[in-house]
Order: structure tokens, then C-alpha cells, then sequence
């Protein structure tokens, strides 16, 4: 197939690992999976900090599940990805060890309090879950499956971030002021998690020729704003001054792009911030420290006594 | 007292028979007695998983991690279920976990112990010599005097199944590979002394026996848990430490002494309930958890 032809033939699962399909989109989809796989890695780092913080025991054990959820979404995102045969999981697990692989600008920010925790797990997520609810029409099939799966269990994730939001705010005053607090530092990097306007986006044209990509930045960012300025209105949280939001012709929000700090995006983007040196470094480091494990494993299945569903 | 003592001077014939009692049933000493145990239960489980939850993220590989928090989850999901058999009998769960003195926790050791990055040996020795523990004294709970008790006892029963057959599976691979198995040893030889205070007894073990609400003694436990996992250990290279030679830790665990890691800990998950200081910790039960 040439790219005239998948352009033509681009809609909803049109594509899967049984057609031939031109260099060019089997590289901008693992590109694009293998994104979203780092991040359900990389977002863990940050999730799995609330564990210990949880302060009941039904939250401790709901941000377990939540945490092996990431993980799991992982695997399968690795594996969809694998399906475009361009990389395998263990080439992606390395680029993402070795500061190449890239990640959601969000999980850049370490996190070390409770008051975090509805900010990516509600805010955040509820920013995944728009975009991930239009990857259920990607053109790449196995990407499609994967997101039935992943959106059905996000699901869950973002009511477990709403009900951590809706309790602080329910909480003294102090704890409200924090909340906010915390809000306002989160509420620009939450806007920029759907990325520049189009047309500044690097790979987005051609993702969107060849239905990877369903919707535009633009659209996803307003549609979150629709639906999440007026539900952090209703738990108490004021929207801050900058950036500034307002209501376009047809009633829908915006943000003026202007008021976004989009060389800290870039940076990011590139891995060069503080923070991705130390998310990057710390996931470097802990999967170094086991990797006699990994090493061992590779013997013990290289061996006749291995067998295949022995390794996990 | 030796964990042997315990055993003195118990006759236990007259025992209420299993699943005979309910909350209005018990004796003043039986309900203390009771406590006591459920408390050694629960904060066992609590103190395991949230060690465990450590790992998460942070396995070797992805399965690892999945099948990993499997484990951690099964355990405070028993914590959960002894808790709330404690919250039958009046207590909150402020009191059970959140506002609890650490020095009133009654936790093995072994459960409290820190895990450096590169102990994923720690962990597969752990496990193992916590789920066979685990396995006796559930077993011992099947024909528990307390009914609301025998109740819970089969699931935790049979999840702990697939909990021994992972740390088993994981014991066999890394055992067969010579710089894997000397980090085992290593775990091994720092954590035996500490599992072996699974099996110290409080201060009301005689009454814990004399109102049926475990038929086994701790002794005999102790000698079923030493017959499996010492042959099975030796089985895999491993050289286990003799009991009665290990030297006993200053913190018994049992009596509420613990090491500094446990404070530190204990300190850590506590620290923004104590913060945010909500009038009771959330219940999600049918809903997220």
C-alpha cells in the first residue's frame, strides 16, 4: 500500500498487522503508541508516590489497583506497538531508559503530597481519557483494542481522582487552601498536556491524513475545558487569572496560548528539563538495580528448565 | 517466655466448639484474646503489603510488576478483612491503623524490614517464608471458636495459594543462577532470624487456645512452618541458619518492639492523614476498592 492509497482508505480500524503498510505510517504509529506506552510507565512513577500517602485504607488499595492498572495499559500499549514492527518492547523499554524515549509533559513534574493526587489522577486523567475516547477510532486496529480496554479501566481512575478531589475540598480550610494551591501550579501544565495549536505540532498532519490521529489538539484541549472548568467549579476550586480562559462565538472554551510557557514545553519535550532528568534518572536507576534479575531471567529461560509462561 | 513456653499448661479440651461464638458470646479475656490475634493478623498483612508496594513500578520487568501488586493487594485486602472484624468489636479504623501508637503494633519483624533498590532477593525470600507462615496459622483459624472469624478465613485461604506458587516459581529461577542464589542466601541469612518472630507469642496466647479460637499451638506451627520451608530452601542450594543458633533480635515484633525502619515507616503512611485530619478515613467499599 503507498500512502495515496492509506490516506484514500484512512477511518476507524481500517488497518491491522495482516496489511502492508508503507514505512512512513508504521513509523509515525510506533511513534505515537510508543508515546503512550512511556507515559502509563512514566505516569506510575508518579501515581505509585500516593500509595503511602493514601490516608484510608480503601484509597491505599485503590491506588495499588490504579498503579498495576498503568502498568498493565503499558503492556498492552508495548504490544500494540510491536505489531507495526518497527521496535520491540525491550528497544522501547531502553529508549525510554536511556532519556530518548518521550513521555506526556506531565509526568516531567515529580509529585511528593496527597493534594497531587486529584491533580493527575483527576485533571490529568480526565485529559487522557478525551483523547484516548477518540483513539477507540484510530485507523491502527490493535491500537483501537487497546484503548477499549485502557478507556474502560481510566474510567474508573478518573472517578477515584474526582472522589480524592471532592473529599480535600470537603476538608478545613487549610487543606482547601492547599488543594487550590496545588491547582494552580498543575492548571498550566494540564492545558499544555494536549499539546500547541496545530499547526505548531510536528507530526500531526500526516497522523490525521492517515487517521492515527481523529482529532486535533485544539479540539481535545476545548472539549476538556468544557467538560472540567465547570467540574473544578463545582468542588470549590477557583480557575486561575493566567492563563486565560475564554468563551469563543459558539459557546465553547478556550485558553490563549500566549499565557502558556511553551519553551518549558519544547524543553520537555526534548527530556532536557530538571524534571525529566530526575524522572528519567530515577527509573534509570531502579530498573540498573535490578537488572541481575532481568539477567538471570534471560539465562533461566535460555535454559531447558524455562519454559515460556514461567517469566513473570 | 521461649515461643515453646506457650504451649504450658494449656488444656484446651474444654474449648468452645468451631464457630460457636459470635460478638455477644465472648468473655471479657476472650474478647481481649481475640483482639490480640486479629491485631497480629491484620497488622501482619498491612505492614507486608505496604513494603510490598514498594516494588510496584520498580520490578524487574513488566510481569513481575503486574503479578506483584496481585500479591500486595491480596494482602491488605486480608488486613481489610481482620480490621474490619476488629471494627465489629468497636474499634475505628483511626484506631486500628491511623492513630495507632507504633509501638502498639504487634507485626513480625520480618514484614517491617526495608527493601534496598537492588533487593528483589529480599523480596522473592520474604514473600516465601511469610505466605507458608501465612498458610499454617490460616489453617489453623479453619475451626476457630469465632464464627464471624471462620467466615473469612477460606478466601484469604485461597488467594494465599497463588501467592506461595509465585514466590515458589521465583525461588526455583533466580536459585538456579549462582550470583542470583547468593543474593537469596544473603536475604536469606538477614531475614531468617526476623521470620522466626512470626511465631513469638503475646501476652494472651493461653486464652487465645483456652476459648478455641485457634486450635494449633504457635509451637507446633512453628515446627510444620520449619518442616517446609527448610527442606524446601536446602532444596534450592540454600543454607538455612539453625533455628535455635540464630541469634533473636533485639525487637520481638510480638510486643509491640520493632526496629527504627518500622518508626520511620509507620511515620511515613501515617503522615498526611495526620495532616489533612478528615473527620474519618474514606470508605469506598462497591465502589473503586
Amino acid at each position: 500500500m503507498d500512502i495515496e492509497e492509506v490516506t484514500e482508505r484512512a477511518g476507524p480500524r481500517q488497518f491491522g498487522p495482516n496489511d502492508d503498510m508503507p514505512e512512513e505510517y508504521r513509523r509515525a504509529a510506533t511513534r505515537m503508541i510508543q508515546f503512550h506506552a512511556n507515559s502509563e510507565v512514566m505516569g506510575g512513577y508518579l501515581d505509585k508516590e500516593f500509595t503511602r500517602h493514601a490516608p484510608s485504607l480503601d484509597r491505599k488499595l485503590a491506588n495499588t489497583a490504579k498503579v498495576q492498572d498503568e502498568i498493565g495499559h503499558a503492556q498492552l500499549l508495548y504490544r500494540a506497538a510491536e505489531t507495526l514492527g518497527v521496535k520491540t518492547r525491550d528497544e522501547m523499554l531502553e529508549e525510554l531508559q536511556n532519556g530518548e524515549g518521550k513521555f506526556l509533559n506531565c509526568f516531567h513534574y515529580p509529585v511528593d503530597s496527597w493534594y497531587e493526587a486529584p491533580m493527575i489522577d483527576f485533571f490529568v486523567d480526565g485529559g487522557a481519557m478525551r483523547r484516548q475516547a477518540t483513539l477507540k477510532s484510530t485507523s491502527w486496529t490493535p491500537y483501537a483494542h487497546a484503548m477499549d480496554k485502557v478507556c474502560f479501566e481510566e474510567g474508573f481512575h478518573v472517578k477515584h481522582g474526582e472522589s480524592i478531589l471532592r473529599e480535600l475540598m470537603r476538608g478545613s480550610k487549610a487543606t482547601q487552601e492547599r488543594t487550590q494551591e496545588t491547582f494552580e501550579e498543575w492548571w498550566p501544565r494540564i492545558l499544555q498536556f494536549f499539546g500547541p495549536t496545530n499547526d505548531e505540532s510536528t507530526h500531526n498532519d500526516f497522523a490525521q491524513e492517515v487517521g492515527l490521529k481523529t482529532t486535533s489538539n485544539d479540539e481535545l484541549r476545548n472539549s476538556f475545558l468544557n467538560m472540567y472548568v465547570p467540574k473544578a467549579e463545582k468542588y470549590g476550586l477557583e480557575i486561575p487569572e493566567y492563563p486565560r480562559i475564554f468563551e469563543r462565538d459558539d459557546g465553547t472554551m478556550a485558553v490563549r496560548e500566549d499565557d502558556l510557557d511553551w519553551d518549558e514545553f519544547w524543553t520537555i519535550a526534548r527530556n532536557e528539563y530538571e524534571g525529566s532528568d530526575e524522572q528519567i534518572g530515577s527509573r534509570a536507576r531502579r530498573q540498573e538495580a535490578v537488572s541481575w534479575v532481568r539477567e538471570s531471567l534471560d539465562d533461566w529461560e535460555g535454559s531447558a528448565a524455562g519454559t515460556p509462561q514461567a517469566a513473570d | 517466655m521461649s515461643e515453646r513456653d506457650s504451649d504450658a499448661g494449656t488444656d484446651e479440651t474444654d474449648a468452645p466448639a468451631a464457630a460457636s461464638l459470635d460478638r455477644d458470646d465472648l468473655t471479657p479475656e476472650g474478647q481481649i484474646a481475640l483482639e490480640e490475634l486479629l491485631f497480629r493478623l491484620a497488622d501482619d498483612e498491612f505492614v507486608h503489603a505496604e513494603r510490598l508496594t514498594e516494588w510496584q513500578i520498580f520490578a524487574p520487568t513488566i510481569e513481575s510488576d503486574l503479578a506483584l501488586a496481585n500479591v500486595a493487594q491480596d494482602e491488605f485486602g486480608h488486613a481489610r478483612l481482620w480490621y474490619d472484624l476488629l471494627q465489629e468489636l468497636g474499634y475505628t479504623e483511626e484506631e486500628c491503623i491511623w492513630r495507632r501508637d507504633p509501638d502498639d503494633w504487634t507485626h513480625a519483624t520480618l514484614v517491617e524490614r526495608p527493601f534496598a533498590d537492588d533487593g528483589w532477593g529480599d523480596d522473592v525470600v520474604r514473600t516465601y517464608l511469610y505466605d507458608v507462615a501465612e498458610r499454617i496459622r490460616l489453617e489453623a483459624l479453619v475451626d476457630t471458636s469465632y464464627a464471624p472469624l471462620a467466615d473469612r478465613v477460606g478466601k484469604a485461604l485461597a488467594e494465599e495459594e497463588y501467592h506461595r506458587e509465585h514466590a515458589l516459581s521465583w525461588l526455583e529461577r533466580l536459585a538456579s543462577d549462582d550470583d542470583a542464589r547468593e543474593r537469596l542466601q544473603a536475604a536469606l541469612d538477614d531475614l531468617f532470624p526476623h521470620a522466626l518472630s512470626l511465631w513469638y507469642p503475646g501476652e494472651h496466647e493461653t486464652e487465645i487456645r483456652a476459648a478455641g479460637l485457634r486450635r494449633e499451638t504457635l509451637a507446633s506451627m512453628r515446627e510444620e512452618w520449619l518442616d517446609t520451608v527448610v527442606p524446601t530452601l536446602e532444596g534450592y542450594g540454600l543454607v538455612v541458619p539453625e533455628p535455635d543458633d540464630v541469634s533473636r533480635p533485639d525487637a520481638r515484633g510480638r510486643d509491640g518492639s520493632h526496629t527504627d525502619d518500622w518508626f520511620d515507616l509507620q511515620e511515613a503512611f501515617t503522615a498526611t492523614h495526620r495532616e489533612v485530619d478528615f473527620d474519618r478515613p474514606a470508605r469506598l467499599r462497591g465502589e473503586e476498592a
